[in-house]
């Protein structure tokens, strides 16, 4: 069974204005996607619809085998678990582990105290289960709004700007956990590296998909990038420029452990033609 | 490294709970700090005769007195009330002489003092879930909670907007003859509604997404101990003391 589908989806403000058009995607169980794009792209919105919060939508969404509609919404969100921008849109009750704990209540989900440290642990957060939410840090209320959907065991995870805010600790650190975390996501980000990072493709959003595939061959597509105003991540950069100077790459990096293998080959490649020359 | 994370930032609700922290009443059960105040504020509301009125303003102000709630706080507290109890008081006097009048400040004040030290007593998401335990209908205390949180983020907005306004030099606003001053602050008082409108709705998502419908169900319910049972023990019977002698049932 496919975690998602998405059928020629489309989508209008009220105000009429176009925010998807003829989008089409597919998840399996377990993958990680990143759907990418540049501000008003409709990665949000994407979310926000699978999630069951934008309607009326041309075109079919079916989450875990169950088809999305107005009367089915409340269903469909058992199997969801919505990460959203601002941590302080979602983080709600007096303390940690209350507000992680709210989730499971709500869904009538049984021991929750124990989903609750569960949790908590997963994100490295036990410690403050009984602190006030609202004096955490930026990064650390990212870490319980993540904990307080993973509480809720879901299918698919929908992670909103996950990165966005964040500084490059905190910024890491998520990615890291977010990486090694064995869970079917959607995450919505203009965070090209982490994105290389965390999803085992990219789709690029710009109204409708223009790309679906590995990051690399995003990068490689300049046309795509530049229509969609994108800048590649440095390491990416750093590799194309110098394709430029003539040291041909074979791939383009997008994560910096990629960089470190793609420069020790080409070091390699180096060594040994400078060895030719010498001969 | 968690703890590095933890910052000391003072929210609105820090703030605004911050004397529940400081008082011995913030450790009690607020189910037993709403029964006990709510049966002496209505033992109270049936006192007419003078000098039981004067005992309970007595009583409710050593309470405020014993709670270690900042008396400043509670002034500044009481004479946000004041303008309403002096308009109950001043129409009792017209009516029906001064001392009925004073009668009416000494009991209105007794009442109004004793639910200021429970609410400033008691952080405020604890106030609404004893209120849901004791049966309050959950539409109720679900209701108080949403405007709590949409009257916090309708505050966070008029911060960042005020901020805003005077990082970019705007100083007007301080005379009713301003006329520019004044149209610019009822432009943010639009704008803080709209901006505040798309935050609610944001977190009104946030908390479908999370399976609610239309109840705040609490993680653990807990017991009354015997400091709870301890103070309901001790308004019931100073209420009932009240009553009965109000009653002349005590000679």
């Amino acid at each position: 069974m496919k975690a998602l589908e998405v059928r020629a989806l489309s989508f209008a403000y009220e105000d009429g204005t176009p925010a998807l058009k003829g989008v089409d995607l597919e998840m399996e169980e377990g993958e990680k996607v990143a759907v990418i794009g540049p501000n008003g792209a409709g990665k949000s919105t994407l979310l926000h619809l699978v999630a069951g919060f934008r309607a009326p939508f041309q075109g079919s969404v079916k989450v875990m085998g169950k088809p999305l509609d107005e009367r089915s919404a409340d269903d469909v969100r058992r199997h969801i678990g919505l990460l959203f921008q601002d941590p302080d849109d979602q983080i709600f009750m007096p303390t940690v582990e209350e507000d992680v704990g709210f989730g499971p209540l709500n869904l009538g989900l049984d021991s929750v105290e124990e989903r609750v440290s569960r949790a908590l642990r997963s994100v490295s957060v036990e410690d403050l289960a009984k602190r006030k939410p609202h004096r955490l840090s930026h990064g650390m209320k990212k870490r319980v709004a993540i904990a307080g959907v993973l509480a809720m065991e879901p299918d698919l995870l929908l992670l909103d700007e996950p990165t966005a805010g964040l500084d490059p600790r905190s910024r890491s650190g998520l990615i890291g956990l977010l990486r090694d975390m064995r869970r079917t996501m959607l995450i919505a980000t203009h965070d090209l590296e982490a994105a290389g990072e965390v999803a085992d493709r990219v789709v690029l959003l710009n109204g409708s998909v223009a790309f679906d595939g590995p990051l690399s061959g995003l990068m490689r597509r300049d046309d795509l990038l530049d229509a969609a105003g994108l800048e590649p991540p440095q390491v990416s950069r750093l590799f194309r420029r110098l394709r430029g100077m003539g040291y041909g790459a074979q791939t383009v990096p997008v994560t910096l452990d990629q960089g470190v293998a793609e420069a020790v080959k080409l070091m390699e490649r180096e060594k040994g033609r400078s060895g030719d020359r010498g001969r | 490294m968690i703890v590095a994370h933890v910052r000391g930032h003072h929210t609105r609700p820090e703030e605004i709970d911050e004397h529940a922290r400081a008082s011995w009443l913030g450790g009690l059960d607020a189910r037993a700090k709403i029964a006990g105040t709510v049966a002496f504020v209505v033992a109270t509301a049936l006192l007419t005769r003078t000098e039981l009125v004067l005992a309970s303003l007595m009583l409710s102000v050593s309470f405020a007195a014993v709670s270690r709630v900042p008396y400043r706080h509670l002034m500044r507290m009481y004479l946000g009330a004041l303008p309403f109890i002096l308009i109950a008081s001043v129409s009792v006097f017209m009516f029906a002489g001064f001392w009925r009048g004073m009668d009416m400040w000494a009991r209105t004040s007794s009442c109004v003092i004793a639910l200021l030290v429970l609410a400033s007593g008691t952080e405020t998401f604890e106030l609404f879930s004893g209120l849901r335990g004791l049966k309050v209908p959950r539409l109720v205390s679900t209701l108080l909670t949403l405007t709590y949180r949409y009257i916090l983020i309708l505050g966070d907005e008029l911060g960042r907007m005020r901020t805003a306004r005077r990082a970019r030099g705007f100083r007007g606003g301080r005379s009713l003859l301003d006329s520019r001053g004044l149209r610019v602050i009822s432009s943010t008082a639009g704008m803080v509604f709209v901006r505040a409108a798309g935050r609610a709705e944001n977190g009104y998502e946030a908390l479908r997404a999370r399976g609610f419908r239309s109840d705040m169900r609490p993680m653990r319910t807990s017991r009354l101990k015997a400091a709870d049972l301890a103070f309901m023990a001790w308004f019931a019977c100073v209420s009932s003391l009240l009553v009965a002698l109000q009653l002349g049932a005590v000679p």
